[in-house]
């Protein structure tokens, strides 16, 4: 098989959009990770609520775009909010498996209270865009895989300032670097985790309304998207933000190169073969966590 | 008297930190050896780097004429190097009989199949671990507590399961980190009489601590360590009245300075 | 006493397909029987050893399957089947065992769950051998000396035997030296280490043995089952295995056994909407994580330490 440039370049822009929504899970649970040193099994069901609210919000909002992602991300960003002032808020730093537990169990209520009401029934959602997109030379994209990707990329500029410039950023920053000494100097563990958990939640919102126009709608479908968010967490370093995001997007890639030459069996399987080969020769992950590193 | 444990040139830096800078000493076979110094001055760093519970940058560990350095930390314990932790460190949902049965059952002959068939070999094993045991609870007054689970002792009486533990296989040198640091001083007399017994008998200890009265009773050599390096060493009185040392400890916290009152008094 | 008990427990339970004649209440003593043995088995990794594995639900689907491919496909017996579904576990679980248990705490959750999810894929996915998602139907009832364990209540005996075989072994094992050891890991595995024990070979053991008894388990369920198909891969296992431990205790071995037969007869009784029965398992499974986080056993536990607390003062 000879192979054909314009189709490798299709892949591998398809690659990239992926990843930047894969990145976009990852990045939130390596939050929580860095601040709390918890895992949240249900951060996949945020993302599935996102989508949910963004195939509610748009037949309201008259199918317009925009405006029906700001409701999806702040609904997730309050659904981030009960989590974490209901039940994340009492887990202490070292309780690792309990979390994982804890959140295990949110997850099932959620996937299966929301398939009792809204039943397992996959939905299309359409919105403002439809299926147009940009055509350039022999290569075309969809605009909401275009919006999608472009929507993360800002959403990683705009972390990246939070991180780096406020006051917020930098207490999260010290919190995932040193505990201790980030509670000497007054900082308020309780309220730093709060705000993280609400900001991967809405990044998470925003990662389910910008997949809703591309996949089809279920309550499952935040569960295998987290699976593979796990692994990439894994794979660029625990807690490691810059890592994840680089993970996520190499997988994008890999995965939609893999798509597009072999059987999509391997495409799944894809991640965790490159995980367990990874901790093979890196037992911290590709790029070793040194606390929580923004640039 | 013969080097039990060499350590030459030993060097670790926590990120550029230097917790320790070329530090060298021996403990002498047969001796209680002192190690003391300012809060992190690098001690207990200097035993996880001995032990193997941390990577060390550069330097040597022989203990009885093995090279130890780098070894991994179950490995130098078979070798006969045993430790107590700084933090308690006990098994606090076991009974304090499984705590030392489990100290000690690294060191004897019996395997799992021994136990299967309850050999004569896992029986006898069994018999000297449970004898061995009943001195040191003895010794550390816990007789009662036998049974029980640890972790309803005090902070202090955990101290002393850990020393035990420590003991049970009798290992060629016992390493401990602040051994009656928030035990009942009404019983630091006693784990002083008690360690003199040991060491007369003769097991060999290296023992970091703050309180100055313990070690200066107790020890023979007294090393001193200060921001990494080692400031001086010699006998407990030379120590004592070592004026560099003195400077070291004004600069010291206020724990430190209510344990050299107590010391003095 | 608690021995004493168990083995009138286990004559009690062999006499259930005599005080009924319900296939129906029969099987669901069959799963019984075997969801405990699983449990059990995740009992061994997570509540002794502290090692939470996401990895059994592989185990068991593997089990499963290569107990159906040994008699579908391979042309050998149900009993054959089981001891290799057992090996190829206890080989799996090593070779995947030594990577992932050398990596943090955290990492290693992660890994066996994917290594769960990879199972699952290839269930489906490896059509040739599997059949995919059609599944393997038909499997035929295991044989022995010239008789057929053809009726639900003769196989009931084989879940029994099976489950009691297993259970024993798990409690001679879990009460013995090297179960003393694995409660040490968990607890303080630096103090282990400076004791001169090396924990790495006893938690990869504490993983095969977990993965050899869950592939055995899984045998048996797809025999009972008679059909296989990638819904054994199905998530709800996991957590029902993961339930009963919680709520027996983790740790506890008695305290999960127990759990394993009183909650096992609970998916039956709820069988009103599958819905409905997860949000259930879900809400108890957070409730008891805040309640009684050390599961039935563990609350007991703590009643009595706090009674001697109370006599030493
Ligand atoms: N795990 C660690 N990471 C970074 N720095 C450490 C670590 N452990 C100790 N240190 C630093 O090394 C120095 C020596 O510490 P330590 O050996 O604990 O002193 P001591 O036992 O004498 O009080 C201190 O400055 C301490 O802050
Ligand atoms: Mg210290």
């Amino acid at each position: 098989m000879t192979i054909d440039a314009v189709y490798l370049l299709q892949l591998t822009l398809n690659g990239i959009a992926l990843g930047l929504l894969y990145a976009l899970i990852a990045v939130g649970l390596s939050l929580i990770f860095g601040v709390m040193e918890i895992i949240n099994f249900a951060h996949g069901e945020l993302l599935m609520l996102g989508a949910f609210a963004m195939c509610f919000a748009l037949p309201v909002m008259g199918l317009l775009y925009w405006p029906a992602m700001a409701t999806a991300i702040v609904a997730t960003m309050l659904a981030g909010f009960v989590i974490y002032e209901g039940l994340l808020v009492r887990l202490k730093p070292d309780e690792f498996e309990r979390s994982i537990l804890i959140t295990l169990g949110l997850s099932i209520i959620i996937i299966h209270v929301m398939q009792y009401l809204f039943t397992a029934t996959p939905r299309m959602v359409d919105s403002q865009y439809g299926f147009d997109g940009v055509e350039i030379g022999a290569i075309r994209i969809t605009w909401t895989r275009v919006i999608g990707a472009a929507a993360a990329v800002a959403a990683f500029a705009g972390l990246y300032l939070v991180l780096r410039y406020t006051q917020f950023g930098r207490a999260m920053r010290a919190i995932a670097q040193n505990r201790d000494a980030a509670l000497m100097v007054g900082i308020r563990p309780r309220v730093v985790a709060r705000n993280a958990v609400i900001l991967a939640a809405g990044l998470c919102g925003l990662a389910g309304a910008a997949i809703s126009p591309i996949q089809l709608v279920t309550p499952y479908m935040g569960q295998f998207l987290i699976f593979k968010a796990f692994a990439l967490v894994i794979i660029g370093g625990l807690g490691n933000i810059p890592g994840a995001v680089v993970a996520a997007i190499g997988l994008g890639l890999v995965e939609s190169w893999i798509g597009g030459f072999f059987e999509i069996a391997w495409q799944e399987a894809a991640v965790f073969v490159i995980m367990i080969a990874v901790l093979f020769l890196r037992p911290d992950g590709l790029f070793k966590r040194g606390g929580m590193r923004v640039g | 008297m013969t080097a039990l444990l060499s350590v030459s040139d030993l060097r670790k830096a926590y990120s550029g930190v230097h917790a320790l800078d070329s530090v060298s000493f021996e403990v002498a076979a047969g001796s209680i050896t002192g190690l003391i110094g300012p809060n992190g001055s690098g001690k207990s760093t200097a035993i996880d780097c001995i032990s193997g519970f941390q990577k060390l940058d550069g330097g040597k560990v022989v203990l009885a004429g093995t090279d130890i350095t780098g070894k991994p930390a179950h490995l130098i314990a078979r070798a006969g190097l045993m430790r107590t932790f700084q933090t308690v460190r006990i098994y606090e949902r076991l009974s304090l009989r499984d705590n030392l049965a489990i100290a000690a059952q690294q060191f004897d002959q019996a395997t799992w199949i021994d136990e299967f068939f309850r050999t004569r070999r896992y029986r006898d094993a069994v018999e000297q671990s449970e004898q061995r045991a009943a001195e040191l609870v003895d010794l550390i007054g816990l007789r009662k507590y036998y049974e029980i689970e640890t972790g309803i002792l005090s902070y202090g009486q955990k101290k002393l399961v850990a020393l035990a533990a420590a003991l049970m296989p009798h290992p060629r040198i016992v390493v401990l980190d602040e051994p009656v640091a928030g035990v009942n001083p009404s019983r630091i007399r006693e784990i002083e009489v008690a360690l003199q017994q040991l060491n007369r008998a003769g097991e060999t200890f290296l023992i970091v601590e703050h309180n100055v009265e313990f070690i200066t009773n107790l020890c023979h050599q007294v090393i001193v360590l200060e921001q990494g390096r080692k400031l001086t060493e010699g006998t407990a009185a030379a120590i004592h009245t070592d004026a560099r040392v003195l400077e070291a400890y004004l600069g010291m916290t206020p724990e430190m300075a209510e344990a050299e009152m107590r010391g003095a008094a | 006493m608690k021995l004493l008990l168990a083995l009138l427990g286990a004559l009690a339970f062999a006499a259930l397909p005599l005080v009924t004649s319900s296939n129906y209440i029969i099987g669901v003593g069959i799963s019984a029987l075997i969801f405990t043995v699983a449990a059990a088995a995740l009992n061994l990794v997570y509540g002794f050893t502290g090692l939470l594995s996401f990895a059994q639900l592989g185990f068991w689907g593997i089990g499963g399957y290569a107990t159906t491919l040994t008699v579908m496909t391979f042309g050998g017996n149900f009993w054959l089947g089981v001891v290799y579904a057992a090996l190829l576990n206890a080989a799996l679980a090593l070779v995947i065992g030594y990577p992932i248990l050398r990596t943090n705490r955290h990492a290693f959750v992660i890994s066996t769950l994917t290594f769960a999810l990879l199972v699952a894929l290839i269930a489906r996915d490896w059509v040739t051998l599997t059949r995919g998602p059609l599944g393997i139907p038909n499997i035929p009832r295991p044989q022995a000396f010239g008789f057929a364990f053809e009726t639900t209540p003769s196989f009931y005996w084989v879940a029994w035997a099976f489950s009691v075989a297993t259970i024993g072994f798990l409690y001679a094992l879990c009460s013995s030296r090297i179960g003393r050891t694995l409660i040490a890991i968990k607890q303080n595995e630096p103090l282990v280490r400076a004791q001169g024990i090396s924990p790495m070979p006893y938690k990869l053991a504490s993983f095969a043995i977990g993965a050899a008894i869950t592939g055995a388990a899984g045998g048996v369920f797809a025999f009972h089952l008679r059909v296989i198909d990638p819904g054994f891969l199905d998530f709800y296992y996991m957590q029902t295995f993961l339930i009963i431990v919680i709520i027996g205790g983790a740790g506890s071995f008695w305290g999960v056994i127990a759990a394993g037969i009183a909650l096992s007869a609970l998916p039956e009784a709820l069988r009103f909407s599958a819905d409905f029965r997860m949000i259930i398992y879900g809400v108890i499974l957070v409730a008891a994580m805040f309640v009684m986080p050390t599961g039935v056993a563990g609350w007991l536990r703590e009643r009595k330490i706090a009674r001697m607390r109370q006599a030493l003062q």
